[in-house]
């Protein structure tokens, strides 16, 4: 890749991105074409979604062979019983308008592997996954993984043998995907709760298996903001 | 000079407790193909935007599932709802979208979907 | 002595003059009969159709989110829950019309910012003046 394009933060000027971003914001209002109070709701949501309910909807899945069906044929209705109402849950009634209402679960086998990716831009599951990882939206994880998705998935640890297939889900309309993996060995007995943690991020957009003991994702350098969000999502 | 009027409403009044795409089920007519159907991505002109991955044209694929009736992305670009159509879960072999792809691998795919528009039967 | 506005002229000609399309040719707006088909392809693709391009690894990594960055993502998102544009417009601007040297050249949401600012002015909800001003309102603020 040619010279990164990274300028030397400024902490002591305020940007341009900063300064438009309150100037939209206010006109926006002003105008009436939405409130403050919208603005406030919709970030007040935002900042209750992760992957926790994905995660729960796996562990489910593991447990309960009837939940697993559900999930596989209807993703919308399945994320009801992990507390997620992809139409009624949000401050709209009809579903975040960048996400739509159709989630797919795509179930992994002995000798299949799911891995999504959206090379158009970045669509991905927010309300049951939250928001994307950075990587998830580079271009170059975009223009890599529909061909060459095993040197990608060996760059995040995972090698996989010939005879598996591995079937790449370009994300590219209004569905929303997430990665239902094979419950591992050395499992057995688990609560729902216990096999919820190994069904990390990575694991549900399928570029990391779940292993009992690993319950975070791929440690990877983290890029810091300067004006960061003070929470955690 | 007149400003020109955008309707604000239609969208939210559609999909309201109902979700989008569920909005317009049954409004794209009888499906042209079937789960395991061998159709062709056509080569249509990229005239500002569409979502049909380029390397996806004139490559064979399988019907793998109708997945929902929806306006294409190019209509709604530009906030056109009028012809709703079928979306189709489509799955190439890997070896048929890149010439470089290791025989090795031949068993890997992708999968992606699109509007009937750009499929035609094999 | 330059002024610092020209100065920044300066800055920003040589800047723009390094981010070219990447095929060089030896004149600009060529004659019809220069550009063949592909490469008529070549020049209107879409910028976000990026799946297949050849590129090499790089590290991947996490990164912290700027409090404008989140501001800009329910920006745009409430902007459509009221009907301004739907999402496929938002993507659209966002990813096709703003053309190759934005599009690689921005950070993720930074194009987001600016095609919210855009649909306002362009579907006249509000004058590229009051745009404007309103801007320079808000850097004094911070001077």
């Amino acid at each position: 890749m040619a010279e990164k394009h990274k300028p030397a933060p400024m902490v002591d000027e305020v940007s341009d991105f900063e300064i438009l971003e309150v100037a939209v914001r206010e006109l926006a209002i002003e105008k009436g074409l939405f409130s403050a109070d919208d603005h406030r709701r919709w970030t007040e949501y935002m900042n209750t979604l992760g992957p926790a309910p994905a995660a729960h909807l796996v562990a489910k899945a593991w447990l309960d062979p009837e939940f697993k069906k559900l999930a596989v044929e209807d993703g919308v209705k399945a994320s009801l019983e992990v507390g997620i109402d992809w139409i009624n849950s949000m401050p709209t009634n009809f579903g975040t308008p960048s996400d739509y209402c159709n989630l797919r679960v795509l179930e992994d086998t002995p000798k299949l592997k799911h891995v999504v990716v959206c090379t158009l831009c970045s669509c991905y599951p927010r309300p049951i996954l939250g928001q994307s990882p950075e990587w998830y939206r580079t271009p170059n994880y975009r223009r890599r993984l529909v061909r060459w998705p095993r040197q990608v998935l060996a760059e995040f640890g995972l090698q996989l043998p010939a005879d598996v297939e591995i079937r790449v889900e370009d994300s590219n309309q209004k569905s929303r995907f997430v990665v239902l993996p094979v419950r591992p060995e050395g499992t057995e007995g688990w609560s729902e709760d216990q096999l919820a943690e190994i069904a990390t991020r990575d694991c549900l957009i399928g570029v990391a298996l779940p292993k009992p003991g690993v319950t975070a994702n791929a440690k990877l350098p983290v890029h810091p903001a300067v004006n960061p969000v003070d929470h955690d999502h | 000079m007149s400003k020109p009027h955008y309707d604000r409403e239609h969208h939210v009044k559609k999909a309201t407790g109902i979700g989008d795409p569920q909005c317009f089920k049954g409004e794209a007519g009888p499906a042209k193909f079937k789960v395991g159907d061998k159709v062709r991505v056509k080569d249509l002109p990229d005239i500002f935007y569409n979502r049909t991955q380029v390397y996806t044209r004139g490559a064979p694929a399988t019907v793998a599932e109708l997945v929902y009736e929806s306006p294409p992305a190019e209509d709604e670009a530009w906030d056109n709802c009028d012809n709703p159509e079928w979306f189709y879960s489509l799955i190439f072999k890997q070896t048929d979208l890149w010439p470089d792809y290791s025989d090795t691998f031949a068993n890997d795919t992708l999968e992606t979907e699109l509007p009937e528009r750009w499929l035609e039967p094999m | 002595m330059p002024s610092p506005v020209r100065q920044k002229v300066m800055q920003h000609l040589n800047i723009v003059g390094l981010l070219q399309p990447a095929l060089h040719k030896e004149t600009h707006a060529p004659y019809p009969d220069e550009v063949d088909n592909a490469h008529y392809r070549a020049y209107t693709r879409m910028s976000h159709d990026v799946g297949g391009e050849p590129d090499v690894p790089i590290q991947w990594e996490e990164k912290e989110e700027e409090v404008w960055e989140h501001n800009t993502f329910v920006t745009c998102e409430v902007l459509a829950w009221r009907g301004v544009w739907n999402a496929e417009e938002r993507r659209r601007r966002q990813n096709v019309d703003v053309g190759q040297t934005q599009y690689l050249g921005l950070p993720y949401y930074g194009r987001w910012l600016l095609t919210a600012a855009r649909i306002l002015v362009d579907k006249q909800y509000v004058t590229i003046s009051e745009l404007s001003n309103k801007i320079d309102e808000v850097k004094k603020r911070y001077e």
